[in-house]
C-alpha cells in the first residue's frame, strides 16, 4: 500500500466518521459505494468536499466522469496524482 | 386569484414549445404528448385502477403520469424501487411501469410507434379525481398510502405562487428527486402549472449545478439541507449568481449557517419549506442574519395548536380541518411558530422520513437479533443506530467472523428496505438493554453508547439495579485515554481511573448525590489490561453514605474499595 493509498484511506475514515474500521482493512480496488464500504450519496458529497479541501481538487461537472473517480481508492489516487501533475 | 394553468386540461391548455431540458437537448410539449399517447396505446390499463410509476427521467415520469390520468387511473408514487417497497406495492397496484425489475412489468414496449401530425384532443380530468398516491413512513412502523386528488395538487401550488410568483423564465434545476413528493410538487408540478422550464435530471453534485446554470440567462434552484449544507464555496458561483432567481430548500429544515452561506454565494435568500407528505407545504421562512427566524404560514393556510402544542393545519388542500401534525410548535408573535421536537418515532435522516419502528421491525426480523433498539444520532451528520441484544446464533456469528463482517451482512440484508443514507452507521451490540431500577430504557443510556468524545468510559456490555445494587459488565476499550502514557508498551488501568468509575456509575445509577470525601480500605491487586472484559460491582449504604466497589473478571478481583460520600 502506498502512503498516498493510506492517506486516502484515513481520510474517507476521518472525514464520513466510520467505526469499526482500520485503514488496512480498506480495499485498495474494492468498491467504495453500495457494495464493498458500504457508502452512500451523502459521503460522496463529503468526499468530494474532502478532496478540494485538502488536495485542491476541483471535479468536473460531469457526474459520470465523478462517479468513475469515485469507484474505488486507487480511482482517488489516481485522480489525485493526476492533478498534482498538471 | 393566480394565473396558472389547470393540471386537468394542461395538455390542452399549456403552450406550444420547450417544456424541458435534457442534458444536451430539449423536450417539447408535442415531444410531451407523443410519449403520453405512446404510453396510453401499451398500457394495458383500465378506468380506476393504481399503477406504480417509477423514472429517472422527469419528463418520461410526466408522460407515464399523464397517461395514467388520461385513462382514468391513479399513479402511485413509490420514493423508492427497492425489494421490499415493489412487494409492498404489489398488494396494492395493477401494474408496475419503469425502472422496476422486468418481472413486474406487465407491458411490451416493442415495435410500437405513435406519431401524429395534429396533437388529439385530451381529455379534461375531473378536479376531484384521485391524481396520486404517495407513501410515507407510519408511526406504526407499516407505511402509509396518501391520495392526492387533483384539486388538491392545484391548491398546494395555488399558495405558493401566491407568495411567490418569480420569474417564469427561470429554468428549474435541482438536487432533489420527483418520486418525493417535496420534489414532485417543485421541481415538476409547480413549474409546468406556470409554464416554467424544469431540467429532467436530478444532479447529485453542487458541481454540476454549478455547470448546468452556465447553459441559462436565469435558473431557480430547488435543493434540500444535505446539498445546500454541503455546497462546493469554490466553485465559481460569482458567475452565475446573477442568474439565480431563487433557491428553495425542503425536505427538513436547513441549518440558519448553510442558509446565509447559500444566500452570499448565489446573491438569493434561500426560502425554506416546511411541511409534510400528508399536507403538502404548509409554512416558510428566510434566514435573517440576527437570529433563528420563526416558520409563518403559507397564503391559504390557517395553523393553531392543540393542548399539547402540536401544530394543527387547516388548508384548501386537506379535505379535513384541523390535521394534526406530529411536530410541537410554540407560537411566537404574528402567528409565526418555531419547530420543537416531535413527538412520534418517526425522524429525518438527510431529509429522508423514516420510523424507527419499521426499522426495528425489519431488524428483529433476522434470526441473528433478538432485541434491537434504534435511535438517531448526530454526530458529524445525523444517522441511524442501533443497539441490539443477539440470539446465541448471532453470538456465534459475532465470535466466528467480527463485528465489521457481521454489521456488513446486515446492512446488506436491511438495503432491501431501505435508501442507503437511512441504513444505520453504527452499531453496539450489548449482552442486555440498558434498562434502569424502573424498567424503563432511557434514551440518555443508549445515546450515551454513541457518544464520540475522548474515550474515557468503559463499553457498558450490561448493566442492572436492584435497590442499592448495581452490577456493570463492560469492555475495557483499548482507546481509552488513560493508556495514553501509563507505561508506554505496557498499558494498564490505572487506579484512579478505577475509582472513579466506580463514583460515576454509583452517582449515575444508584443516584447518589454527596460529595466525594475520602478513600477507605482501597486495594488494588491485579491490573486491568486493555481488551479485557470486567464486571463492576457496587453497593451503597445509606446508613453510613458510603460506596463499596469491587472490580473483578475470572481472573479474581482485581481492586476493590469504599468511596465516603459527605
Amino acid at each position: 500500500m502506498s502512503d498516498l493509498q493510506l492517506e486516502i484511506k484515513q481520510m474517507i475514515i476521518e472525514t464520513l466518521d466510520l467505526e469499526d474500521i482500520e485503514p488496512a482493512e480498506i480495499i485498495d480496488d474494492e468498491p467504495l459505494f453500495v457494495e464493498g464500504l458500504g457508502l452512500d450519496s451523502i459521503d460522496a458529497l463529503e468526499i468530494g468536499l474532502a478532496l478540494q479541501k485538502r488536495y485542491g481538487i476541483k471535479l468536473k461537472a460531469d457526474s459520470e466522469d465523478t462517479r468513475e473517480h469515485f469507484s474505488s481508492v486507487n480511482a482517488l489516487a489516481i485522480l489525485i496524482e493526476s492533478q498534482r501533475a498538471s | 386569484m393566480t394565473n396558472l394553468l389547470s393540471l386537468t386540461c394542461w395538455l390542452n391548455s399549456a403552450p406550444e414549445g420547450v417544456i424541458a431540458y435534457a442534458a444536451d437537448s430539449s423536450v417539447s410539449k408535442s415531444d410531451l404528448e407523443n410519449r403520453v399517447a405512446f404510453w396510453m396505446r401499451i398500457l394495458p390499463a383500465e378506468k380506476g385502477q393504481r399503477w406504480a410509476v417509477y423514472h429517472k427521467d422527469s419528463a418520461e415520469f410526466l408522460s407515464i403520469v399523464f397517461a395514467l390520468w388520461q385513462l382514468d387511473c391513479i399513479a402511485c408514487i413509490p420514493g423508492d424501487n427497492r425489494p421490499a417497497t415493489c412487494e409492498r406495492l404489489r398488494q396494492r397496484v395493477q401494474g408496475f411501469i419503469g425502472d422496476f425489475p422486468a418481472d413486474l412489468v406487465s407491458y411490451d414496449i416493442s415495435g410500437v410507434v405513435v406519431s401524429f401530425d395534429v396533437a388529439p384532443e385530451w381529455r379534461v380530468l375531473n378536479t376531484d379525481s384521485p391524481a396520486l398516491e404517495i407513501y410515507t413512513s407510519g408511526t406504526t412502523g407499516e407505511p402509509k398510502a396518501i391520495g392526492k386528488t387533483f384539486a388538491q395538487l392545484e391548491s398546494e401550488v395555488a399558495a405558493l405562487e401566491a407568495l411567490w410568483p418569480g420569474n417564469r423564465d427561470a429554468v428549474v434545476i435541482s438536487t432533489a428527486t420527483h418520486q418525493h413528493f417535496y420534489g414532485l410538487i417543485f421541481r415538476l408540478i409547480w413549474p409546468m402549472v406556470r409554464g416554467q422550464c424544469f431540467e429532467i435530471q436530478q444532479w447529485q453534485y453542487t458541481e454540476d449545478v454549478y455547470s448546468r446554470a452556465q447553459r441559462y440567462s436565469a435558473f431557480s434552484l430547488v435543493s434540500t439541507p444535505s446539498h445546500l449544507g454541503r455546497i462546493n464555496t469554490t466553485v465559481a458561483w460569482a458567475e452565475v449568481a446573477e442568474r439565480c432567481c431563487s433557491v428553495l430548500s425542503s425536505a427538513a429544515p436547513l441549518q440558519r449557517k448553510d442558509s446565509l452561506s447559500v444566500a452570499k454565494l448565489l446573491k438569493t435568500q434561500v426560502r425554506e419549506i416546511y411541511g409534510s407528505s400528508e399536507t403538502g407545504a404548509i409554512a416558510w421562512r428566510i434566514q435573517s442574519d440576527r437570529n433563528e427566524e420563526a416558520w409563518q404560514a403559507l397564503p391559504g393556510i390557517r395553523l393553531s395548536q392543540t393542548d399539547d402544542s402540536l401544530l394543527t393545519v387547516t388548508a384548501n388542500q386537506l379535505l379535513e380541518p384541523g390535521f394534526k401534525m406530529s411536530d410541537r410548535v410554540e407560537f411566537v408573535c404574528d402567528g409565526r411558530f418555531k419547530l420543537l421536537e416531535r413527538v412520534d418515532r418517526i425522524v429525518k435522516v438527510e431529509g429522508k422520513r423514516v420510523s424507527l419502528a419499521e426499522v426495528e421491525l425489519v431488524v428483529q426480523n433476522n434470526p441473528f437479533i433478538e432485541v434491537v433498539k434504534a435511535l438517531v444520532i448526530t454526530r458529524k451528520r445525523t444517522e441511524v443506530a442501533l443497539v441490539a441484544e443477539l440470539t446465541g446464533m448471532g453470538r456465534q456469528e459475532l465470535a466466528l467472523i467480527g463485528k465489521r463482517k457481521l454489521v456488513q451482512q446486515f446492512r446488506q440484508y436491511l438495503q432491501d428496505f431501505f435508501e442507503p443514507v437511512l441504513l444505520p452507521r453504527r452499531w453496539r451490540f450489548v449482552d442486555q438493554m440498558p434498562y434502569n431500577a424502573q424498567g424503563k430504557l432511557p434514551m440518555d443510556s443508549l445515546q450515551a453508547m454513541f457518544e464520540q468524545e475522548e474515550v474515557k468510559w468503559p463499553e457498558l456490555l450490561s448493566q442492572t439495579v436492584e435497590g442499592q445494587v448495581a452490577e456493570l459488565v463492560c469492555r475495557i476499550p483499548a482507546e481509552l485515554i488513560y493508556f495514553d502514557g501509563h507505561f508506554a508498551g505496557n498499558p494498564i488501568l490505572p487506579g484512579i481511573a478505577q475509582v472513579h468509575w466506580a463514583e460515576h456509575y454509583g452517582r449515575q445509577m444508584l443516584n447518589l448525590t454527596g460529595r466525594f470525601d475520602r478513600l477507605q480500605v482501597i486495594k488494588f491487586q491485579q491490573v486491568i489490561f486493555p481488551e479485557s472484559t470486567i464486571s463492576l460491582s457496587l453497593e451503597f449504604n445509606p446508613e453510613t453514605d458510603k460506596l463499596s466497589f469491587r472490580f473483578y473478571s475470572d481472573k479474581g478481583v482485581h481492586s476493590s474499595g469504599r468511596i465516603c460520600f459527605s
